[in-house]
Order: structure tokens, then sequence, then C-alpha cells
């Protein structure tokens, strides 16, 4: 996982051994991190093998001893899953669409909302101030996610039963009456981005804020001296500087998008906005884990990171195309 | 060369600290064919995992104490909600780890054909837990699991229902099905005759009631509601009743044949009638989108005055609402049913099968475990589990029959006391001398003849006498014996079947549209209806209800072969 973020240096070519000998006690410290990442990244995906079963777990069995128990069939699970025609298959697909929606959603007014509060941040100018104001952002964060749904729960119920959202939009007139939030589908997506960003908005403006640290004051002082104001110098120092940082979040991001969260969709999910609450998470505990059904649950989990992959490296390929930095 | 040395130390600490894990402690005395004696000289250590809704005991529990000084055991609870069950009971099959004493209350029994649970059978026939085999004697042949996965055989010792006593002492509280309505409701309305109950007159009474209380405690009046998150019967099952069905859960039984009733005459009736009630401001619409702590959290303010519920559903509710002393905001059940019906709310008790504890197959001494039910099923520690300690929780009369004083009632209908002087978790799961303990005691406080006379507040008594009657069972039709398949909602389609799928989409289905089609403007409803009347259409109902209906032809056979 190197990320090159400075191209051109490079090493003189020495044999492997030479460099080894020089530097075994920095590869010794990268050790458990190295067997950490084989150990919970790589050996899980041993269990793919369920996708191609009918798998029941069988208790105190050894993990070899749980596959080979187990009938194989093939594709099955995953021409289960894909096929329009069940309503297996049309409720995968729709939690598919459902997980694109909202992680869409979250990162295009994430990634927008997120650099504008990093540039006002950066434009405060007493630290005091500044300091109050981005603890304040941060500590949404640190609630657990339980709690951010009983609250939107509760803001979004009706007024009486403590909604003030509604209480508000009456008060101001924008409506005239109370509108039951989630108990309409069309709303959901909003409520799962509004959730995402009250909690982590402020928290994600940290690396932004770490890369704008780092710029040479010089740049302004220049920029100044060329009479650049201040809306100037936010567009050609503050955010050109930061840029290859905004890129490789964005490639990262990109590589998440079938991962729009859980708890959120767990939480508020109903029966009554399951159309648009229901995503690949939530489908997989509800007809693969709560069901017994695991073999469906990892087909469902395999499909999801072949697609991630393919995004992944999609966008990286476009950010190389563009001449702009890259993750790998 | 010091700084290398440094180095690789560091490397080496940082590895350990990672990968380091702690070794297993052993516990419990190993089983040596004699009895364990139980004794404080001889402490054991007992983990159970139990499935409930109670809470677990506050850590100096005064009945955990005396377990302790008297047994010497100590139980390490790992309690888990019901909402819970089915994601731990995934995540002990595959990791293969499961606390000794299993409290499980899953229809389905997956951690029986995981292979998890211990097959009983042998233990129980070797003669020494006489008492635990006599508990199982009557029923075993209702109780032995024969779902496949494992050897056909005993796995679980039921939490509920197994009476004994001839005739037992049964409760006079109706803790199944009804459409509840506040007692001052009725008061309001000078106690009208609940013979003959439509859903009309039901909602009638509420509706007058609501307009002249706007808002009960400051807090704005709901008239009706149920529950939905997890127990999404409280929507769906009330066509059944209305159509003279007892309680078969998604399916409606006809000689012996299962049928779905959702896209049912009975189901159209009442979800139109629904969402007109919706429309007269009747319909609590948030029943819909609301948790289930939520909707039991606005039956405990007692300003919903109407709910289809089973008793023992919103019971933490009521407890509160008694806690409160708001008895005029307790319930009472009617049974509406449509024109020509006869109500079949009320059965004969049903024994819980697949709920209750069994032994985990690894549990490295299920000798003493079993010791431990044998000894908590005796009479003395069941009293102690169930009225408490004497002198201090309850009295005994010259004929030996239990009573309290008022104060002792209180302490009983008090949650935080309750923490601190019952063990309410365990004995959810504990198997229990229901119906009758020696002397002629009934099992539970509430169910003493003479204690729930004696209890009854003021206002309940006058509510009773105002009906005529005498307990609260008697809001509720007379059960004729259960027919032999009886019920249907014990009856789980296996793991991983079409039937399975089915039958999660039927429950989705119904949510997703009965919502839509309840909340909608009542011109709108036959769109909605039969939208959801396609979606049932789509789905596999066939596959459901020939699973169900073998389960239910297996259980007529049993029955007469017996």
């Amino acid at each position: 996982m190197g990320i090159t973020t400075s191209p051109g240096v490079s090493a003189k070519k020495r044999p492997w051994r030479v460099t080894f000998k020089k530097q075994w006690q920095l590869y010794l410290m990268s050790f458990p991190m190295l067997f950490y990442l084989l150990l919970f990244a790589y050996v899980p995906l041993l269990g793919w093998v369920m996708a191609f079963q009918e798998f029941r777990p069988r208790f105190g069995l050894s993990p070899i001893g749980q596959v080979m128990s187990n009938k194989w069939v093939g594709l099955e699970n995953f021409k289960t899953l894909l096929d329009n025609s069940t309503i297996l298959g049309q409720r995968f697909l729709q939690s598919v669409v459902n997980t694109l929606g909202q992680s869409l959603l979250i990162l295009v007014l994430g990634f927008f909302l997120t650099i504008m509060l990093s540039l006002l941040l950066n434009e405060l100018r007493q630290t005091g101030v500044k300091r109050f104001v981005q603890n304040v952002l941060y500590l949404p964060h640190f609630l657990s996610w339980v709690i951010v749904a009983m609250l939107a729960s509760t803001a979004l119920s009706l007024p009486g039963s403590g909604g003030f959202l509604n209480d508000f939009l009456m008060k101001v007139h924008i409506i005239d009456r109370p509108i039951q939030f989630l108990a309409d589908p069309g709303y959901f997506w909003g409520i799962v981005a509004g959730t995402h960003l009250w909690k982590n908005l402020g928290w994600n403006t940290i690396i932004y804020m770490a890369a704008m640290t780092s710029i040479d004051p010089n740049l302004y002082e220049a920029a100044s001296i060329d009479g650049a104001n201040r809306y100037q110098k936010m567009w050609h120092v503050t955010l050109a500087s930061i840029r290859p940082t905004i890129v490789l979040l964005l490639i990262i991001n990109i590589g998440m998008l079938l991962t729009s969260g859980f708890e959120i969709q767990w939480l508020l999910g109903q029966g009554v906005n399951i159309v648009r609450s229901e995503n690949i998470d939530v489908f997989v505990l509800r007809y693969g884990i709560k069901m017994g059904n695991f073999s469906l649950a990892t087909a469902a989990g395999i499909l999801r990171t072949v697609v991630s992959i393919i995004l992944l490296t999609g966008s990286n390929f476009v950010a190389r195309s563009l001449k702009q930095e890259t993750l790998f | 060369m010091k700084r290398t040395l440094l180095t690789a130390f560091l490397s080496v600490i940082l590895s350990t600290v990672l990968f380091a894990s702690g070794a297993d402690e052993a516990k419990g005395a190993k089983g040596n064919g004699e009895p364990h004696v139980f004794s404080p000289d001889n402490p054991v250590t007992i983990d159970a995992w139990i499935v409930t809704s109670q809470t677990a005991p506050s850590p100096d529990n005064k009945i955990s104490k005396l377990l302790k000084e008297r047994l010497g055991v100590t139980l390490n609870y790992d309690i888990t909600t019901p909402d819970q069950q089915l994601d731990r009971i995934g995540i002990m099959l595959a990791a293969g780890t499961i606390p000794e004493l299993v409290g499980s209350t899953d229809q389905n029994a997956r951690l029986v054909q995981g292979g998890a649970m211990l097959r009983l059978d042998d233990y129980l026939d070797s003669g020494r837990w006489p008492l635990l085999a006599e508990h199982v004697r009557p029923v075993r042949k209702k109780l032995t699991w024969t779902g496949g996965g494992v050897e056909d055989g005993l796995y679980q010792f039921p939490n509920y229902n197994r009476f004994y006593g001839n005739p037992p002492i049964m409760s006079p509280i109706h803790w199944g099905s009804a459409f509840w309505i506040q007692k001052d409701v009725l008061a309001f309305h000078n106690y009208p005759s609940l013979e003959n109950m439509t859903l009309e007159r039901y909602f009638d009474l509420i509706e007058s009631y609501m307009k002249a209380n706007p808002t009960i405690d400051g807090a704005k009046t709901i008239g009706f509601s149920f529950p939905m998150q997890g127990r999404v019967w409280g929507l769906t099952n009330p066509p059944l009743f209305l159509a003279g069905y007892p309680n078969d859960g998604g399916v409606m039984v006809d000689d012996g044949q299962a049928k779905i009733y959702a896209n049912s005459k009975y189901a159209y009736d009442y979800f139109k009638f629904l969402n007109m009630a919706h429309d007269r401001g009747l319909v609590d619409p948030e029943s819909f989108t609301q948790t289930l702590d939520q909707y039991l959290a606005k039956v405990a303010s007692g300003r919903v005055l109407g709910v289809h519920d089973q008793r023992w559903s919103f019971g933490t509710a009521n407890d509160a609402l008694v806690a409160n002393g708001q008895y005029e905001r307790t319930y009472a059940a009617t049974m509406p049913v449509f024109p020509g019906k006869k109500p079949y709310y009320a059965d004969r008790d049903v024994l819980n099968i697949n709920q209750g504890f069994g032994i985990a197959s690894n549990a490295e001494n299920p000798e003493l475990l079993l010791d431990f039910l044998e000894i908590m099923l005796t009479p003395e520690l069941q009293t102690i589990l169930s009225w408490g300690i004497e002198g201090e929780d309850y009295l005994v009369d010259e004929n030996g029959l239990f009573y309290k004083t008022q104060e002792m009632r209180d302490n009983f209908n008090n949650l935080t006391w309750k923490q601190d002087n019952r063990l309410e978790a365990l004995l959810d799961i504990m198997v229990k001398r229901q119906g009758e303990l020696p002397g002629g005691n009934a099992f539970a406080a509430g169910d003493q003849p003479g204690e729930f006379f004696d209890s009854l507040k003021q206002y309940d008594k006058d509510f009773l006498a105002a009906y005529g009657l005498k307990t609260w069972r008697q809001f509720v039709n007379d059960p004729p014996p259960n027919p032999a398949h009886y019920p249907a909602w014990q009856i789980s389609p296996p793991d991983g079947s079409a039937a399975q799928v089915a039958n999660q989409q039927l429950e989705d289905a119904a949510q997703r549209y009965l919502s839509e089609a309840v909340l909608t403007s009542p011109a709108r409803f036959d769109s909605v209806w039969n939208e959801y009347m396609a979606a049932i259409d789509s789905i596999d109902v066939a596959a459901y209800e020939a699973v169900i209906t073998e389960g239910v032809q297996a259980r007529i056979r049993a029955a007469g072969g017996e």
C-alpha cells in the first residue's frame, strides 16, 4: 500500500539482499503490520468458498472440516442474486441501487461541503475561536450510530412526539401539514446523507486542514505582492496546493461507493421505507445471516468487492490519464 | 549497534503485544458419576446465555447472594434481547464458542440443527435427574426435535407452560391477543357490554373518548396502535381473529390445510377499515415507523387508548403503568369479530417448544449443569425464584397458603426493587413448576387465587365488579381444547428453503404495502391494495403453504397415534 506522491526519485538499483542486510530492522518492524494484514485481510478471503456451496455451519468443526462437509453448488448463489425475474434478485439489485444512491449522495455532498468547511476554518484568524469551532464540529463524530439514529428518528417524527423539524418547518410556513419523513421512502436517501454529514463533516476536515497547514506561507506572501485578494488566494494558493490530497481522497472514496454504512439503514429502515432504505449490508443481514444463509451473504459480498475493485482501478486510471495524483 | 538492537527489541515487543492471547481459565468441577453436592465449600461458576427482554440483575442481587451462599453457585449472565438473537446464534455457530448453559428461544432451533446443543435423552434416562425427567415426561414427544441436522431427540427444557397440579392453577390474566382498550375508556362510557364486539364499536368507543380527552397528562392522545418492529403480527394478525380463527400465525387452518389469509377478503375488510380509521385520526401513523421501544414507551405513557397486541408483548409497559399507579390507563381485553363469527382469541396455554435451557455440546461438564437445573427445579428453589424469601417477600397462613402484605406487593411492582431482589432474566428461561407448587400454592404470586383478589387495587375491584367478572381471563372466550395441529406458528420452514424465503417476503410485502394502504387517502386504498395483491402473487406462496400444511399433517398424525 505505497502512496506515490513524489515521482522521479528513483533509488539506485541494488541487489535485494544487500538492501535487506542494511535495513533488516526496518523489515522486522514492518512485520507485525504485514502479519496483521495477512491474517485479517487475506486469510478471511478463504471463506469465499462458502459462496460456491450450500453452506450450513456445523458447531465445533475446524474451518476446513466446515468446508468439506458442505454441498458444492457452483454459481447457483450468484445466479439467484442477479436473476431479475425472482423477487430475491429484484431485492438484491434494488439494494445495489440504494447503496449507490445513498453513497453517491454522501460522496458528492460530503466532498464539496468538507472542502468548503475546511477552507472556511482555514480562513479563521483567531486561534481561540478556530479551536472552539473545530472541537464543536468534531464532537458528533464520537456519538455512536445508535444515538444518532434515535436523535434523527425523534427529530423527524411528528410534532407530538418531539419532531422539532416538523415544528420548525411549520413555524416558518414551508409546510402546512407535518410530514412523516420516515414513512415516505422518497426521503430516505436524504436522511442517510444528512445523518452522515451531521456526524462526520467536521471530522473529515481534519485531513484537509492538515494538508493546508503544510502550505508554504511564502506562496501567500507572493500572491499578496501580485495583488491577489483573499478569495483569489483561497482559489489559487490553498485549493491548488491541496489538490493532490483532494484527488487521492476522491479515488479512495469512489472505491468505497458500494459501502453506504449500515447502522442508520438498519435502525431507521422499516417495512414502509424498505424500497429506499435496504442497502447491500442490510440485505445481506436480512436474507443471508438472519436466515442462516451464509452462502448467499458471501456471494453478495463477493459481487460487491468485485465492483469496488473495478470502481477503484477505474477512477485511478482516469486520474492518471488526467495527469493527476494516483493511488497506485 | 545499540540502536539496531533497540529497534529489534521494540519490534519483538510490538509483535507480542499485538498477538498475545490470554489462556482460558479452567473452571467447574469434573463430573464423576455422583451428583454434584451444591454447597458454599464447593463453589462453581456457570456461564449462562439467556435470550430475554428482562434486564440482568444488579450485582448485589439478594437471590444471587442466596444462590452463592447456599449452593456455592455463581452465574455469569450473558443476556441477549430477542431481536438480536439470530445474529448471536450465527456467530456462535461459526466461531464454535458458546456459553455452557444455553437459554435460546429460536423457533428454528438453529443451535440444535448446527450441532451446538447436547442431546439430553441418554442423560435423562440414566435416572440421575428425576425431577427433570418427570418435568418432560408427559410432553416428551412434543419436545423431541425431529427437524433434521442432528439425531432426533430432546435438546431443550421448555421454559413455559408445562403445568403441574390436577387441575393446574391457571393464570387469572389473559396473556394472548386481543384488541386491548384502556379501562378509563370503558369507564367513560359507563362500562358498556363487551359482548358481540365489532371493529366499528371498538373504534367508536375510542373516538368519542378521544374527542372528550384530546390530551392525556399534557401529551396528545393516541387512538390506536400496535407493535411492528420484530412483531409484525401486531399489524398482520387481526384478520385471523376477526374471522373467528385461533392464533395460527400467518395461516388459517381448515381441515388440516394451511392457507395464508394476507390476500383474503378478511384482510381486505380489516385494512380498509383501518385506513378509514386512520383518516378519522384514530390510528397513530407512527406505528409504522417507530421502534419497539418507542411503541412501548408510548403505551407506558398512558396516552394510547387501544392496541392490538399480545398481553405479554406489552408487559413491561403495563408494569410501568401499574408502578405509576395509573390503573385507569391499563387495559381490558375486547374481542371484535366480523358479523356472524364467533371470537376465538384465547386458546389453551401452549407448551413452548424450541425455547428454554439446553446444554452446549462442548460443555466441559454437562452433568454439573444438569445437576444445577435439577436443584433449581426443587419446590424449595422454585418458590424462592418465583415468590422470594419467606418472611421478607411473602408470608404463609395457617393453611400453608402463601400471601403478601401490601408493601410486598408494591415491591414486586417496583422495577428497581426487582433488579435488586429478583432474578427475572433467569426465571424467564428457567424450567418452571407452573400450575401448582406443593402445598396447593400457585407458581406465580399473581396466579394465587386469594392473592389475586387481595392484591387488586380498589380501581380494578370496582372495574371487575362493574362487569360482574372475577378475573381478567373472563374478558375473553373460554377456550375449547386446542386442535391437534395447534399452533401452526410453531412450525418454522427450514433455513434456506423456498418456503422460508417466501415467508420473509410475505412479511416484507405486508410491512411495505399495508403501511402505505393504511396511511394513504381512502380514495387510493384500492389501488395500493391491488399492488399488494400483485406482490403476493409474485411470491412462492404455494411452497410456504405446503411446508406448513405438511407440519400440520404431521402433528395431526402424531396426535392420532398417541
